[in-house]
Protein backbone atom coordinates (compact mmCIF):
# COMPACT_ATOMS: atom_id res chain seq x y z
CA UNK A 1 0.00 0.00 0.00
CA UNK A 2 1.14 3.52 -0.74
CA UNK A 3 2.86 4.97 2.38
CA UNK A 4 1.04 8.32 2.37
CA UNK A 5 -2.31 6.59 1.78
CA UNK A 6 -1.75 4.09 4.60
CA UNK A 7 -0.89 6.96 6.96
CA UNK A 8 -4.02 8.87 6.00
CA UNK A 9 -6.16 5.78 6.47
CA UNK A 10 -4.61 5.19 9.90
CA UNK A 11 -5.35 8.79 10.90
CA UNK A 12 -8.92 8.68 9.60
CA UNK A 13 -9.61 5.34 11.28
CA UNK A 14 -8.42 6.60 14.66
CA UNK A 15 -10.46 9.78 14.34
CA UNK A 16 -13.63 7.84 13.57
CA UNK A 17 -13.01 5.25 16.30
CA UNK A 18 -12.38 7.83 19.04
CA UNK A 19 -15.28 10.06 17.94
CA UNK A 20 -17.74 7.17 17.98
CA UNK A 21 -16.44 5.98 21.37
CA UNK A 22 -16.82 9.49 22.83
CA UNK A 23 -20.48 9.53 21.74
CA UNK A 24 -21.27 6.27 23.53
CA UNK A 25 -21.96 6.71 27.25
CA UNK A 26 -19.39 4.70 29.21
CA UNK A 27 -20.81 2.88 32.19
CA UNK A 28 -19.91 -0.08 34.32
CA UNK A 29 -17.33 -0.96 36.92
CA UNK A 30 -13.64 -0.87 36.32
CA UNK A 31 -11.12 -3.07 38.07
CA UNK A 32 -9.37 -0.85 40.64
CA UNK A 33 -5.59 -1.20 40.52
CA UNK A 34 -3.82 -1.76 43.87
CA UNK A 35 -1.85 1.50 43.63
CA UNK A 36 -5.02 3.55 43.05
CA UNK A 37 -6.61 1.93 46.09
CA UNK A 38 -3.41 2.69 48.05
CA UNK A 39 -3.73 6.41 47.23
CA UNK A 40 -7.42 6.39 48.13
CA UNK A 41 -6.68 4.70 51.46
CA UNK A 42 -3.81 7.10 52.20
CA UNK A 43 -6.05 10.16 51.72
CA UNK A 44 -8.87 8.43 53.59
CA UNK A 45 -6.59 7.85 56.58
CA UNK A 46 -5.67 11.54 56.98
CA UNK A 47 -7.50 13.14 59.93
CA UNK A 48 -10.03 15.85 58.94
CA UNK A 49 -8.69 19.40 59.24
CA UNK A 50 -5.14 18.37 58.27
CA UNK A 51 -3.31 20.45 55.70
CA UNK A 52 -2.04 18.73 52.56
CA UNK A 53 0.00 20.38 49.81
CA UNK A 54 -1.47 19.82 46.35
CA UNK A 55 1.12 20.67 43.74
CA UNK A 56 -0.08 21.33 40.19
CA UNK A 57 3.08 20.38 38.31
CA UNK A 58 1.77 20.23 34.78
CA UNK A 59 1.18 22.19 31.62
CA UNK A 60 -2.00 22.88 29.69
CA UNK A 61 -1.19 20.23 27.07
CA UNK A 62 -1.96 17.37 29.48
CA UNK A 63 -5.20 18.91 30.75
CA UNK A 64 -7.58 16.27 29.28
CA UNK A 65 -5.79 13.62 31.33
CA UNK A 66 -4.78 15.73 34.33
CA UNK A 67 -8.15 17.38 34.93
CA UNK A 68 -10.10 14.18 35.84
CA UNK A 69 -7.22 13.07 38.10
CA UNK A 70 -7.08 16.42 39.90
CA UNK A 71 -10.85 16.75 40.27
CA UNK A 72 -11.23 13.23 41.71
CA UNK A 73 -8.46 13.85 44.25
CA UNK A 74 -9.69 17.31 45.24
CA UNK A 75 -13.23 16.00 45.66
CA UNK A 76 -11.96 13.30 47.98
CA UNK A 77 -9.90 15.87 49.95
CA UNK A 78 -12.85 18.23 50.39
CA UNK A 79 -15.22 15.37 51.21
CA UNK A 80 -12.82 14.31 53.98
CA UNK A 81 -12.62 17.95 55.24
CA UNK A 82 -8.90 18.14 54.55
CA UNK A 83 -7.34 21.54 53.91
CA UNK A 84 -5.61 21.51 50.50
CA UNK A 85 -2.85 24.08 50.03
CA UNK A 86 -2.28 24.55 46.30
CA UNK A 87 1.10 25.37 44.81
CA UNK A 88 2.55 25.07 41.33
CA UNK A 89 6.06 24.33 40.16
CA UNK A 90 5.21 25.13 36.54
CA UNK A 91 3.79 28.52 35.51
CA UNK A 92 1.01 26.99 33.42
CA UNK A 93 -0.21 24.86 36.30
CA UNK A 94 -0.96 27.97 38.34
CA UNK A 95 -4.11 29.20 36.60
CA UNK A 96 -5.34 25.66 36.01
CA UNK A 97 -4.73 24.59 39.60
CA UNK A 98 -6.47 27.62 41.04
CA UNK A 99 -9.50 27.13 38.76
CA UNK A 100 -9.76 23.42 39.63
CA UNK A 101 -9.55 24.10 43.37
CA UNK A 102 -12.09 26.88 43.07
CA UNK A 103 -14.51 24.68 41.10
CA UNK A 104 -14.25 21.75 43.52
CA UNK A 105 -14.46 23.97 46.59
CA UNK A 106 -17.74 25.40 45.28
CA UNK A 107 -19.18 21.87 45.01
CA UNK A 108 -18.51 21.33 48.73
CA UNK A 109 -19.33 24.87 49.95
CA UNK A 110 -15.75 25.47 51.05
CA UNK A 111 -14.47 28.98 51.66
CA UNK A 112 -11.22 30.25 50.23
CA UNK A 113 -8.67 31.08 52.91
CA UNK A 114 -10.44 29.04 55.57
CA UNK A 115 -10.89 25.60 54.01
CA UNK A 116 -8.25 25.81 51.31
CA UNK A 117 -5.59 28.14 50.00
CA UNK A 118 -3.62 28.60 46.82
CA UNK A 119 -0.07 29.92 47.08
CA UNK A 120 0.70 30.01 43.38
CA UNK A 121 3.85 29.56 41.34
CA UNK A 122 7.51 29.77 42.30
CA UNK A 123 10.11 29.57 39.55
CA UNK A 124 12.93 27.05 39.71
CA UNK A 125 11.22 23.97 41.10
CA UNK A 126 14.20 22.53 42.97
CA UNK A 127 14.81 25.84 44.73
CA UNK A 128 11.09 26.12 45.52
CA UNK A 129 10.90 22.61 47.03
CA UNK A 130 14.05 23.09 49.12
CA UNK A 131 13.03 26.57 50.19
CA UNK A 132 9.57 25.42 51.35
CA UNK A 133 11.33 22.81 53.46
CA UNK A 134 13.16 25.61 55.28
CA UNK A 135 10.16 27.95 55.53
CA UNK A 136 6.86 28.04 53.66
CA UNK A 137 5.94 31.62 54.78
CA UNK A 138 9.39 32.87 53.64
CA UNK A 139 8.96 31.16 50.27
CA UNK A 140 5.38 32.33 49.84
CA UNK A 141 4.84 35.52 51.88
CA UNK A 142 1.59 36.06 49.93
CA UNK A 143 -0.91 33.72 48.33
CA UNK A 144 -1.87 33.69 44.63
CA UNK A 145 -4.36 36.52 45.17
CA UNK A 146 -1.84 38.71 46.98
CA UNK A 147 -3.15 38.15 50.52
CA UNK A 148 -0.45 37.78 53.21
CA UNK A 149 -0.51 34.13 54.16
CA UNK A 150 -0.38 34.93 57.90
CA UNK A 151 -3.94 36.22 57.55
CA UNK A 152 -5.28 32.96 56.03
CA UNK A 153 -6.83 30.60 58.62
CA UNK A 154 -6.01 27.66 56.30
CA UNK A 155 -2.31 28.43 56.73
CA UNK A 156 -2.33 28.67 60.53
CA UNK A 157 0.48 26.57 61.99
CA UNK A 158 2.00 25.77 58.60
CA UNK A 159 5.68 26.70 58.66
CA UNK A 160 7.50 23.75 57.09
CA UNK A 161 6.74 20.32 55.67
CA UNK A 162 6.54 19.05 59.24
CA UNK A 163 3.20 20.84 59.55
CA UNK A 164 1.52 19.18 56.58
CA UNK A 165 0.58 15.52 56.18
CA UNK A 166 2.18 15.25 52.77
CA UNK A 167 2.47 16.47 49.22
CA UNK A 168 0.16 15.37 46.44
CA UNK A 169 1.91 16.07 43.15
CA UNK A 170 -0.33 16.18 40.07
CA UNK A 171 2.15 16.03 37.23
CA UNK A 172 2.52 15.39 33.51
CA UNK A 173 6.29 15.01 33.55
CA UNK A 174 9.16 14.36 35.90
CA UNK A 175 8.22 17.01 38.46
CA UNK A 176 7.10 14.43 41.04
CA UNK A 177 10.65 13.03 40.92
CA UNK A 178 11.92 16.34 42.29
CA UNK A 179 9.41 16.22 45.11
CA UNK A 180 10.75 12.75 45.97
CA UNK A 181 14.43 13.62 45.54
CA UNK A 182 14.32 16.89 47.45
CA UNK A 183 11.11 16.97 49.50
CA UNK A 184 11.12 13.35 50.70
CA UNK A 185 14.86 12.67 50.74
CA UNK A 186 15.86 15.95 52.41
CA UNK A 187 12.87 16.72 54.64
CA UNK A 188 11.04 13.40 54.91
CA UNK A 189 7.68 14.72 53.71
CA UNK A 190 5.43 11.92 52.36
CA UNK A 191 4.88 12.24 48.59
CA UNK A 192 1.95 10.88 46.61
CA UNK A 193 1.60 11.26 42.86
CA UNK A 194 -1.16 11.51 40.28
CA UNK A 195 0.53 11.43 36.91
CA UNK A 196 -0.18 10.93 33.22
CA UNK A 197 -0.25 7.31 31.99
CA UNK A 198 2.92 7.79 29.96
CA UNK A 199 4.86 8.69 33.11
CA UNK A 200 3.59 6.11 35.56
CA UNK A 201 6.33 3.51 35.11
CA UNK A 202 8.96 6.20 35.78
CA UNK A 203 7.72 6.37 39.36
CA UNK A 204 7.44 2.63 40.03
CA UNK A 205 10.92 2.39 41.62
CA UNK A 206 10.07 5.21 44.06
CA UNK A 207 6.79 3.55 45.00
CA UNK A 208 8.43 0.15 45.47
CA UNK A 209 11.19 1.62 47.64
CA UNK A 210 8.68 3.44 49.85
CA UNK A 211 9.91 6.89 48.80
CA UNK A 212 6.39 7.55 47.54
CA UNK A 213 3.38 6.66 49.64
CA UNK A 214 0.99 6.23 46.72
CA UNK A 215 0.66 6.69 42.99
CA UNK A 216 -2.06 6.64 40.38
CA UNK A 217 -1.97 7.43 36.73
CA UNK A 218 -3.76 8.27 33.58
CA UNK A 219 -7.37 8.41 32.59
CA UNK A 220 -7.77 4.85 33.84
CA UNK A 221 -6.46 5.86 37.28
CA UNK A 222 -8.95 8.73 37.31
CA UNK A 223 -11.81 6.37 36.39
CA UNK A 224 -10.77 3.97 39.15
CA UNK A 225 -10.58 6.80 41.67
CA UNK A 226 -13.96 8.15 40.59
CA UNK A 227 -15.39 4.70 41.24
CA UNK A 228 -13.82 4.59 44.72
CA UNK A 229 -15.23 7.98 45.74
CA UNK A 230 -18.54 7.23 44.03
CA UNK A 231 -18.57 10.39 41.89
CA UNK A 232 -18.40 10.01 38.12
CA UNK A 233 -16.28 12.35 36.04
CA UNK A 234 -13.99 12.78 33.05
CA UNK A 235 -12.05 9.61 33.81
CA UNK A 236 -15.03 7.29 33.45
CA UNK A 237 -16.29 9.25 30.43
CA UNK A 238 -12.96 9.12 28.59
CA UNK A 239 -12.04 5.55 29.43
CA UNK A 240 -13.98 3.96 26.59
CA UNK A 241 -12.40 6.32 24.04
CA UNK A 242 -8.97 5.53 25.44
CA UNK A 243 -9.65 1.79 25.40
CA UNK A 244 -10.82 2.00 21.79
CA UNK A 245 -7.69 3.92 20.80
CA UNK A 246 -5.52 1.28 22.55
CA UNK A 247 -7.26 -1.49 20.61
CA UNK A 248 -6.92 0.53 17.42
CA UNK A 249 -3.16 0.89 17.94
CA UNK A 250 -2.98 -2.87 18.56
CA UNK A 251 -4.86 -3.53 15.34
CA UNK A 252 -2.43 -1.22 13.51
CA UNK A 253 0.54 -3.15 14.92
CA UNK A 254 -0.94 -6.47 13.81
CA UNK A 255 -1.89 -5.21 10.32
CA UNK A 256 1.51 -3.56 9.91
CA UNK A 257 3.33 -6.76 10.83
CA UNK A 258 1.14 -8.93 8.57
CA UNK A 259 1.80 -6.61 5.62
CA UNK A 260 5.51 -6.63 6.39
CA UNK A 261 5.68 -10.43 6.62
CA UNK A 262 3.78 -10.78 3.36
CA UNK A 263 6.08 -8.34 1.62
CA UNK A 264 9.13 -10.18 2.99
CA UNK A 265 7.83 -13.56 1.82
CA UNK A 266 7.17 -12.17 -1.66
CA UNK A 267 10.63 -10.69 -1.79
CA UNK A 268 12.12 -14.03 -0.69
CA UNK A 269 10.23 -15.95 -3.39
CA UNK A 270 11.27 -13.46 -6.07
CA UNK A 271 14.96 -13.70 -5.12
CA UNK A 272 14.74 -17.53 -5.29
CA UNK B 1 40.04 36.00 33.28
CA UNK B 2 36.83 35.70 31.20
CA UNK B 3 36.97 31.94 31.72
CA UNK B 4 38.57 31.83 35.15
CA UNK B 5 36.06 34.14 36.90
CA UNK B 6 32.91 32.14 36.00
CA UNK B 7 34.74 28.94 37.00
CA UNK B 8 35.66 30.41 40.40
CA UNK B 9 32.07 31.62 40.98
CA UNK B 10 30.64 28.22 40.02
CA UNK B 11 33.11 26.32 42.22
CA UNK B 12 32.52 28.62 45.23
CA UNK B 13 28.70 28.65 44.96
CA UNK B 14 28.59 24.92 44.24
CA UNK B 15 30.69 24.18 47.32
CA UNK B 16 28.62 26.50 49.53
CA UNK B 17 25.35 24.94 48.33
CA UNK B 18 26.75 21.45 48.89
CA UNK B 19 27.82 22.28 52.47
CA UNK B 20 24.66 24.15 53.51
CA UNK B 21 22.46 21.38 52.09
CA UNK B 22 23.79 18.98 54.74
CA UNK B 23 24.06 21.48 57.60
CA UNK B 24 21.35 22.12 60.17
CA UNK B 25 23.10 25.21 61.60
CA UNK B 26 20.84 28.33 61.62
CA UNK B 27 23.43 30.38 59.67
CA UNK B 28 23.69 27.67 57.03
CA UNK B 29 19.89 27.51 56.82
CA UNK B 30 19.73 31.31 56.43
CA UNK B 31 22.32 31.24 53.65
CA UNK B 32 20.45 28.39 51.98
CA UNK B 33 17.15 30.26 52.19
CA UNK B 34 18.65 33.50 50.82
CA UNK B 35 20.26 31.73 47.87
CA UNK B 36 17.19 29.61 47.11
CA UNK B 37 14.56 32.32 47.46
CA UNK B 38 16.28 35.59 46.53
CA UNK B 39 19.30 34.83 44.35
CA UNK B 40 17.66 32.09 42.35
CA UNK B 41 14.60 34.25 41.66
CA UNK B 42 16.81 37.14 40.48
CA UNK B 43 18.78 34.82 38.20
CA UNK B 44 15.51 33.38 36.86
CA UNK B 45 14.19 36.89 36.11
CA UNK B 46 17.32 37.68 34.10
CA UNK B 47 17.20 34.38 32.20
CA UNK B 48 13.58 35.21 31.33
CA UNK B 49 14.63 38.62 29.96
CA UNK B 50 17.42 36.98 27.93
CA UNK B 51 14.93 34.41 26.60
CA UNK B 52 12.32 37.01 25.62
CA UNK B 53 14.90 39.22 23.88
CA UNK B 54 16.37 36.22 22.04
CA UNK B 55 12.93 35.01 20.93
CA UNK B 56 11.84 38.48 19.76
CA UNK B 57 15.12 39.16 17.91
CA UNK B 58 15.13 35.80 16.17
CA UNK B 59 11.52 36.21 15.03
CA UNK B 60 12.03 39.80 13.85
CA UNK B 61 15.02 38.68 11.77
CA UNK B 62 12.96 35.88 10.21
CA UNK B 63 10.11 38.31 9.45
CA UNK B 64 12.56 40.62 7.66
CA UNK B 65 13.73 37.66 5.58
CA UNK B 66 10.11 36.76 4.81
CA UNK B 67 10.44 33.31 6.34
CA UNK B 68 7.10 32.10 7.82
CA UNK B 69 6.09 35.73 8.28
CA UNK B 70 2.46 35.15 9.35
CA UNK B 71 3.24 32.61 12.10
CA UNK B 72 6.10 34.69 13.46
CA UNK B 73 3.89 37.77 13.67
CA UNK B 74 1.28 35.71 15.58
CA UNK B 75 4.04 34.54 17.98
CA UNK B 76 5.19 38.11 18.61
CA UNK B 77 1.63 39.37 19.09
CA UNK B 78 1.14 36.61 21.69
CA UNK B 79 4.41 37.49 23.38
CA UNK B 80 3.45 41.16 23.68
CA UNK B 81 -0.28 40.87 24.32
CA UNK B 82 -0.25 38.41 27.25
CA UNK B 83 1.85 40.60 29.59
CA UNK B 84 -0.20 43.65 28.54
CA UNK B 85 -3.47 41.82 29.33
CA UNK B 86 -2.03 40.71 32.69
CA UNK B 87 -0.96 44.28 33.52
CA UNK B 88 -4.31 45.81 32.54
CA UNK B 89 -6.79 43.24 33.82
CA UNK B 90 -4.77 41.22 36.34
CA UNK B 91 -4.43 37.44 36.42
CA UNK B 92 -7.43 36.50 38.54
CA UNK B 93 -10.32 34.32 37.39
CA UNK B 94 -12.48 36.12 34.82
CA UNK B 95 -9.68 38.44 33.66
CA UNK B 96 -8.86 38.70 29.92
CA UNK B 97 -5.47 37.10 30.64
CA UNK B 98 -7.09 33.99 32.13
CA UNK B 99 -9.69 33.96 29.35
CA UNK B 100 -6.91 33.91 26.74
CA UNK B 101 -5.10 31.17 28.66
CA UNK B 102 -8.22 29.01 29.04
CA UNK B 103 -9.65 29.53 25.56
CA UNK B 104 -6.57 29.95 23.39
CA UNK B 105 -3.43 28.55 24.94
CA UNK B 106 -4.85 25.49 26.75
CA UNK B 107 -6.90 24.18 23.77
CA UNK B 108 -3.99 24.81 21.38
CA UNK B 109 -1.55 22.90 23.55
CA UNK B 110 -4.03 20.08 24.15
CA UNK B 111 -4.61 19.88 20.38
CA UNK B 112 -0.90 19.59 19.63
CA UNK B 113 -0.52 16.96 22.36
CA UNK B 114 -3.54 15.03 21.06
CA UNK B 115 -1.89 14.79 17.64
CA UNK B 116 0.52 12.33 19.25
CA UNK B 117 -2.23 9.70 19.17
CA UNK B 118 -2.30 9.94 15.37
CA UNK B 119 1.46 9.66 15.13
CA UNK B 120 1.40 6.64 17.43
CA UNK B 121 -1.22 4.97 15.22
CA UNK B 122 0.82 5.72 12.11
CA UNK B 123 4.04 4.52 13.74
CA UNK B 124 2.29 1.33 14.92
CA UNK B 125 1.23 0.60 11.35
CA UNK B 126 4.50 1.42 9.63
CA UNK B 127 7.31 1.05 12.13
CA UNK B 128 6.60 -1.36 14.97
CA UNK B 129 7.92 -4.60 13.44
CA UNK B 130 8.95 -7.92 14.98
CA UNK B 131 12.23 -7.90 13.04
CA UNK B 132 14.21 -9.70 15.75
CA UNK B 133 13.66 -11.66 18.97
CA UNK B 134 14.09 -8.59 21.26
CA UNK B 135 11.69 -6.62 19.03
CA UNK B 136 9.17 -9.48 19.19
CA UNK B 137 9.45 -9.58 23.00
CA UNK B 138 8.92 -5.82 23.15
CA UNK B 139 5.92 -6.16 20.85
CA UNK B 140 4.41 -8.88 23.02
CA UNK B 141 4.94 -6.87 26.22
CA UNK B 142 3.40 -3.79 24.60
CA UNK B 143 0.42 -5.82 23.37
CA UNK B 144 -0.26 -7.30 26.82
CA UNK B 145 0.10 -3.89 28.53
CA UNK B 146 -2.11 -2.10 26.01
CA UNK B 147 -4.80 -4.77 26.24
CA UNK B 148 -4.70 -4.80 30.03
CA UNK B 149 -4.97 -1.02 30.23
CA UNK B 150 -7.95 -1.04 27.90
CA UNK B 151 -11.33 -1.59 29.44
CA UNK B 152 -12.12 -4.44 27.06
CA UNK B 153 -9.01 -6.59 27.51
CA UNK B 154 -8.60 -6.09 31.26
CA UNK B 155 -12.21 -6.97 31.97
CA UNK B 156 -12.58 -10.02 29.71
CA UNK B 157 -9.27 -11.87 30.05
CA UNK B 158 -8.65 -12.75 33.69
CA UNK B 159 -4.86 -13.29 33.56
CA UNK B 160 -4.16 -10.14 31.54
CA UNK B 161 -4.08 -7.50 34.33
CA UNK B 162 -1.84 -9.72 36.52
CA UNK B 163 0.55 -10.35 33.63
CA UNK B 164 0.68 -6.63 32.79
CA UNK B 165 1.38 -5.83 36.44
CA UNK B 166 4.14 -8.46 36.52
CA UNK B 167 5.75 -6.87 33.43
CA UNK B 168 5.57 -3.48 35.11
CA UNK B 169 6.81 -4.67 38.50
CA UNK B 170 9.75 -6.76 37.28
CA UNK B 171 11.32 -6.26 33.81
CA UNK B 172 10.14 -2.67 33.44
CA UNK B 173 11.10 -1.69 36.99
CA UNK B 174 14.54 -3.34 36.67
CA UNK B 175 15.22 -1.30 33.52
CA UNK B 176 13.93 1.87 35.19
CA UNK B 177 16.16 1.34 38.20
CA UNK B 178 19.19 0.79 35.99
CA UNK B 179 18.43 4.01 34.11
CA UNK B 180 17.89 5.97 37.35
CA UNK B 181 21.14 4.71 38.87
CA UNK B 182 22.95 5.54 35.62
CA UNK B 183 21.49 9.06 35.60
CA UNK B 184 22.44 9.54 39.26
CA UNK B 185 26.03 8.46 38.76
CA UNK B 186 26.30 10.52 35.57
CA UNK B 187 24.94 13.64 37.29
CA UNK B 188 27.31 13.17 40.21
CA UNK B 189 30.43 12.84 38.07
CA UNK B 190 29.42 15.71 35.77
CA UNK B 191 28.75 17.97 38.78
CA UNK B 192 32.13 17.09 40.29
CA UNK B 193 33.89 17.69 36.98
CA UNK B 194 32.25 21.14 36.73
CA UNK B 195 33.03 22.04 40.34
CA UNK B 196 36.72 21.16 40.10
CA UNK B 197 37.07 22.72 36.67
CA UNK B 198 37.73 19.66 34.50
CA UNK B 199 34.49 20.09 32.57
CA UNK B 200 34.55 23.47 30.82
CA UNK B 201 32.27 23.03 27.82
CA UNK B 202 29.52 25.03 29.58
CA UNK B 203 31.76 28.11 29.22
CA UNK B 204 31.44 27.96 25.44
CA UNK B 205 34.29 28.20 22.94
CA UNK B 206 37.69 29.73 23.72
CA UNK B 207 36.90 32.84 21.68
Amino acid sequence: MNSALSRRLAFAGLFIAVTVAMLIPSEGDVRVAPETRQLYEWIDSIPPGSQVIVSFDHEASALPEIRPLALALLRHCFERDLVPIGVSLLAEGTGIGFALMDQTADEYDKTYGEDYAFLGFKPQFIAAILSMGESIPATYPEDYLGTPIDSLPAMVGVTTYDDVVGVLSIADGSMTTHWVEYGEARFGVPIAGAVTAAMITSYDPYLASGQMVALMGGLRGAAEYEQLIGIGGGGSRGLLAQSVSHLYVLAMIIIGNLLWWRARRRKGKESV
Amino acid sequence: MRRKLPQIIVAAVGLIMFLVYFSGHPTAQRVNQTILVDYWQIIFAFTLIVGVIGFARSNLQQIQRGDGRFFRIVSLVGLVSMPILALIGGINAGSPFVWMFDHVQAPMQATVFALLAFFVASAALRGFRARSVPAAILLLAATITLLARSDVGGATIAWLPETAEWIRAHPSMAARRAILIGIGLGSLTTSLRILIGIERTWLGSER
